[in-house]
């Protein structure tokens, strides 16, 4: 009893660490390689439930999805001699797992190598152009063209590479100076600008007052000067046809008239003569005429 | 590699799984099988039964072990099912049951819950202050400026299994991608663009890119918004910005004043001009009216003194001779008596009199 409980649990021990030494699992995640004795045998790359030789065949795991790679900051020169510090990513895939292992072995293997060879290839791609075609649609051929470089790299690793991007694209401190000292004298160049254009709307706008202002009144005066004109014309003429119907009276009247205004005040002095026609009574009640008579 | 050089004749690969034993020692398992039948003994009291105690904690084991295959998928999530690692099935929300570890996995991502990546900035909820991260931040224009842009992007899973599946770190990635795709579209944009009208524009742009830069990873993310919440010029030269402000709203109120001054000095020349044509019509209307009466009055008069004209101007003579000598010094010569003599007249003398006199 006791010894057939024992052989028992043994042979589900021995069971036990068979099968978890003969069977493997690849997930969705990842891609395995077999190894016997250090030597890969054969790439599994669908998922599934797996058999190999237990002790015997080893197993090597790698990522089947897209992995991530942010090499650090690097400076460089444009072709304008402006430098700037550029940050790129790429986005890659372990398509061939074999070459993998053997070129690189593990991932930190892969990115120590890797990394500056896509450090090479942005400095040598972006080393070509301007810093203005990083800021144009060129950027897109250059980040393409960066790719092309370092896919072509990358093939002696097994590895596909995906996207290669350009992202901070920094200037160093003293040109981002020289930036903001340009920025800074362009506003205030546009603020002068500013300033001075209301001045000028200002001067226009009241000259143009002023003008309109001398104007209306010119134009007044003009209308009032016509009409002054036309009443003094009709004062001439209502009158002049008035007086030319009793010429002889107005010719009288007018005369008397002035005299009247002419000579009635205090200071005027008169020296007469009583053979005057006003004193034609003076000396004779009858008249004079009479008396001639 | 777990190379293992110690273990004897058991080959260099020993077990690279490491779950259960690498090298099988027979005399520690029946040490532990015997350890392990006394403690049943000991907890059966029936002693003979141990086979069937042992079975007994078999169908225990394999029912915790079954049981341990239930999972819950929650209102927000997709459940995806593993059968040995292979994506076999998805599941929508509710209780589930699937085969147990190591036969089973179960993932359950949040795929209705938008998520949200900041970029150029930290925080700024209602907990923590926003805080700036310029070097994420600040970004060439196409001018070659430097504007400083905080944006956030909002995102959710697309696909569940391919977010999963087909890409490692897909949050890191979203802000990478980010980052690199705004660098992108603001790099061809001006600075007066991206500081005012071009907002929207950029917004749009960016999504699209992003979206394109994302689905070319195979992440299964939806970029659902992407918001910018700053643009502003960079730190350091934002005073020269103000002072832009200033320079424009001087400029507006200059030409204030001037139309202020336009709109007070025009009027009130035409208010003037109104007043002097005014007076001259009323200075006409007068002449007109007064020549008229003038004229009237004349042919009255004319009219009266033509009926009776001798006596009438008889007596006009005499009226106005009345009035002027009835106010005037008078000195009447008869020029006969004095004939050859110059006569001699006090002129001033008798104006004094005439002064004094009154």
């Amino acid at each position: 009893m006791k010894l057939s409980l024992a052989i028992f649990g043994l042979i589900v021990m021995v069971i036990g660490a068979v099968a978890s030494g003969a069977l493997f699992t690849v997930t969705e995640k990842n891609q395995v390689i077999v190894l016997q004795f250090g030597n890969p045998q054969k790439v599994v790359v669908k998922p599934g439930l797996y058999f190999k030789m237990p002790f015997i065949q080893d197993l090597v795991y790698y990522d089947r999805r897209i992995l991530d790679l942010d090499p650090p900051f690097e400076q460089l020169t444009l072709k304008d001699k402006k430098r700037i510090n550029v940050d790129t990513y790429a986005r890659y895939r372990i398509v061939d797992p074999l070459a993998f292992f053997t070129s690189a072995r593990t991932e930190v293997g892969f990115l120590n190598n890797f990394g500056q060879i896509l450090n090479g290839s942005v400095r040598n791609e972006m080393g070509k152009h301007p810093l203005v075609n990083l800021l144009s649609k060129k950027r897109d051929d250059i980040m393409e063209l960066i790719q092309a470089r370092a896919s072509k790299a990358a093939k002696r690793f097994g590895v596909k590479v995906v996207d290669v991007r350009i992202g901070r694209t920094d200037l160093p401190e003293e040109i981002s100076k020289n930036v903001y000292e340009r920025m800074r004298s362009e506003r205030i160049q546009e603020a002068n600008e500013l300033r001075a254009e209301g001045d000028e709307k200002k001067i226009e706008i009241m000259s143009n007052a002023d003008r309109q202002k001398t104007v209306i009144l010119a134009e007044a005066n003009k209308t009032s000067q016509i009409l002054r004109g036309e009443g003094e014309a009709s004062k001439t003429s209502i009158l002049g046809n008035a007086h030319n119907t009793g010429k002889e009276f107005f010719d009288f009247s007018r005369s008397l008239e002035a005299m009247r205004k002419g000579l009635n005040s205090e200071d005027t002095s008169l020296i007469l003569s009583p053979d005057s026609e006003f004193f034609r009574f003076f000396t004779n009640p009858m008249g004079r005429e009479k008396m001639r008579k | 590699m777990a190379w293992n050089p110690q273990g004897g004749g058991q080959g260099p690969w020993g077990g690279g799984g490491g779950s259960g034993p690498t090298g099988p020692q027979p005399p520690d398992i029946e040490e532990m099988l015997r350890r392990g039948q006394e403690r049943f003994r000991t907890l059966m009291p029936g002693g003979m039964k141990t086979g069937r105690g042992i079975m007994l904690i078999v169908v225990a084991l394999i029912g915790i072990w079954l049981a341990s295959g239930f999972y819950r998928v929650d209102a927000a999530q997709q459940g995806v099912i593993l059968l040995f690692g292979k994506h076999v099935k998805s599941s929508g929300p509710g209780l589930h049951w699937y085969f147990p570890t190591p036969i089973g996995t179960v993932f359950t991502p949040d795929v209705e819950k938008v998520q949200r990546t900041d970029i150029g900035f930290r925080g700024g909820s209602a907990r923590s202050a926003k805080r700036n991260v310029s070097e994420e931040s600040l970004m060439l224009t196409s001018d070659q400026n430097i504007v400083d842009l905080d944006f956030s992007v909002q995102w959710k899973v697309k696909n569940a299994g391919d977010f999963l599946f087909k890409i490692r770190g897909p949050e890191a990635t979203v802000k990478r991608a980010a980052e690199s795709a705004m660098r992108e579209v603001i790099g061809q944009t001006s600075l007066q663009l991206a500081l005012t009208t071009g907002r929207a524009e950029i917004e749009t742009r960016m999504r699209i890119l992003l979206q394109k830069i994302l689905d070319s990873y195979k992440s299964g993310i939806l970029v659902t918004e992407v918001k910018l919440q700053a643009a502003d010029p960079p730190q350091a030269v934002i005073d020269a910005f103000n002072e832009v402000q200033r320079a424009r709203q001087d400029g507006d109120r200059k030409v204030n004043e001037a139309k202020a001054y336009l709109n007070k000095i025009v009027p009130t020349a035409r208010g003037q001009a109104a007043k002097m044509i005014q007076d001259a019509t009323a200075y006409k209307e007068r002449l007109v009216k007064d020549a008229e009466g003038e004229a009237q009055r004349f042919l009255s008069v004319y009219k009266s003194f033509k009926s009776n004209e001798a006596v009438a101007r008889q007596r006009l003579y005499l009226e106005t001779m009345e009035d002027i000598l009835g106010g005037a010094t008078k000195v009447i010569m008869d020029g006969k008596g004095s004939s050859g003599v110059v006569p001699y007249l006090p002129l001033p003398e008798l104006k004094k009199r005439s002064a004094g006199g009154k």
